[in-house]
């Protein structure tokens, strides 16, 4: 009988420990300064911050901008990925492309994805599905998924021949961090905002809960093509309390018709 | 904002032989972001739509007529998020939009809000996406 209840026990302690070590990340959730601490400027932080539609007494806030000033017209931020002459040059001729007005080369005003590793900024939110071999992180942004195999599978020659916006992940767990290694990326993407990369580019990220409910994914661009040396940065996420947890369908294709 | 009124009133003037701006997808480069300027009209249509929204609204054009602009809005799931609904904004509505104007100097712009005639304000962002 003590056997038994002593089974039992273990039987229900062993899987607890292994859950214990592997937090669950689903949910969704919103990113903290997507675009930046101060890429809107003082103003429109500001006009962010007042309450959602409602009636306010008094004259409000003036928004002083409308988006993110991201056409190159400001130059390049010292945060930004350290490119190669080659690809500087690239920059370059994108930058003139976006000042001047041009969808050109964005390719989220195409309805493309927006790829790995930019596609973690999360711009207008994540879902996030776990299960034990494999996670999947959806951006509401162009209904945009990367899948992660968590199973111990790893990428073949065919997948490394066949590269794509999100490329290839295979994650791991090191304690309570997520550990993913992402191959097979094509060059028709950007690192961040506009700057270009080759198809030997690989992210590295540790993912892992800085404190309950909030998200932090570490990543790390290698690319001995394009960039002089890897870039890191780090992006976290507010997890959604009820009300705002439900992400909407974004069917880019409805206005792509007239796209220009 | 008197200032941005009269300069935009010579943009006006300057557009009006265009015909009305088609509602073609944009990418914010097109636009002067980090310029705001006020127009204020009655709304002839709202289209709920990804990737952007479009609110149509007609304006006086400094010369004793009317002109149409066509003003690009966010997604539909960010606008839910900062309180929009698909019925925010109905024709005949009157309202003033805070918007970036177009690089080209055509009638078109991005929404930086807008401000309906019993005051409510319809933001660019909700709480969550701070």
């Amino acid at each position: 009988m003590i056997e038994l209840r002593l089974g039992v026990f273990l039987f229900w302690l062993i899987p607890a420990a292994l859950c214990a070590q592997t937090p669950d990340f689903s949910g969704v959730y919103y990113p903290i300064n997507p675009f930046g601490a101060n890429a809107l400027g003082r103003g429109a932080a500001k006009s962010q911050q007042a309450p959602a539609a409602g009636k306010q007494k008094g004259p409000p806030p003036r928004p002083t901008q409308s988006a993110p000033l991201a056409d190159g017209s400001q130059g390049r931020s010292p945060d930004a990925p350290s490119l190669t002459p080659e690809y500087m040059a690239k920059w370059e001729v994108i930058r003139k492309s976006r000042m001047a007005g041009s969808s050109e080369f964005d390719n989220t005003a195409k309805c493309l994805p927006p790829g790995m590793p930019a596609m973690m900024t999360m711009a207008y939110g994540m879902e996030v599905m776990q299960n034990k071999d494999k996670i999947t992180f959806f951006s509401e942004l162009n209904d945009a998924l990367r899948r992660v195999y968590l199973d111990g599978r790893k990428p073949t020659q065919k997948i490394l021949d066949d590269p794509t916006y999100a490329g290839y992940s295979t994650g791991h767990w090191e304690g309570d961090t997520l550990v993913v290694d992402t191959v097979a990326l094509h060059e028709n993407s950007f690192i961040e905002g506009f700057s270009p990369h080759s198809d030997a580019m690989t992210v590295k990220e540790r993912i892992r809960f800085q404190s309950p409910g909030l998200l932090e994914d570490r990543i790390t661009v290698t690319d001995p093509k394009a960039l002089t040396k890897p870039w890191d940065t780090v992006k976290t996420y507010r997890k959604a309390t009820r009300g705002t947890d439900e992400l909407r369908e974004f069917a880019c294709p409805e206005g792509l018709s007239d796209a220009k | 904002m008197r200032t941005q009124m009269i300069a935009l009133s010579a943009v006006l003037a300057a557009s009006l032989f265009h015909a009305t701006e088609v509602l073609a997808h944009h990418s914010n480069v097109a636009f002067e972001v980090t310029k705001v300027v006020t127009i204020a009209g009655v709304v002839k249509a709202f289209e709920w739509r990804n990737p952007h929204t479009w609110v149509i609204l007609t304006i006086d054009d400094g010369k004793g007529g009317k002109v149409d602009w066509a003003v690009e809005g966010r997604a539909p799931g960010v606008l839910l998020r900062a309180g929009w609904t698909r019925n925010s904004l109905q024709p005949g509505d009157m309202i003033t939009v805070d918007m970036s104007p177009a690089k080209d100097g055509s009638k078109t712009g991005l929404v930086a809000r807008v401000i309906k005639a019993d005051g409510t304000i319809l933001p660019n962002a909700g709480p969550a996406q701070q």
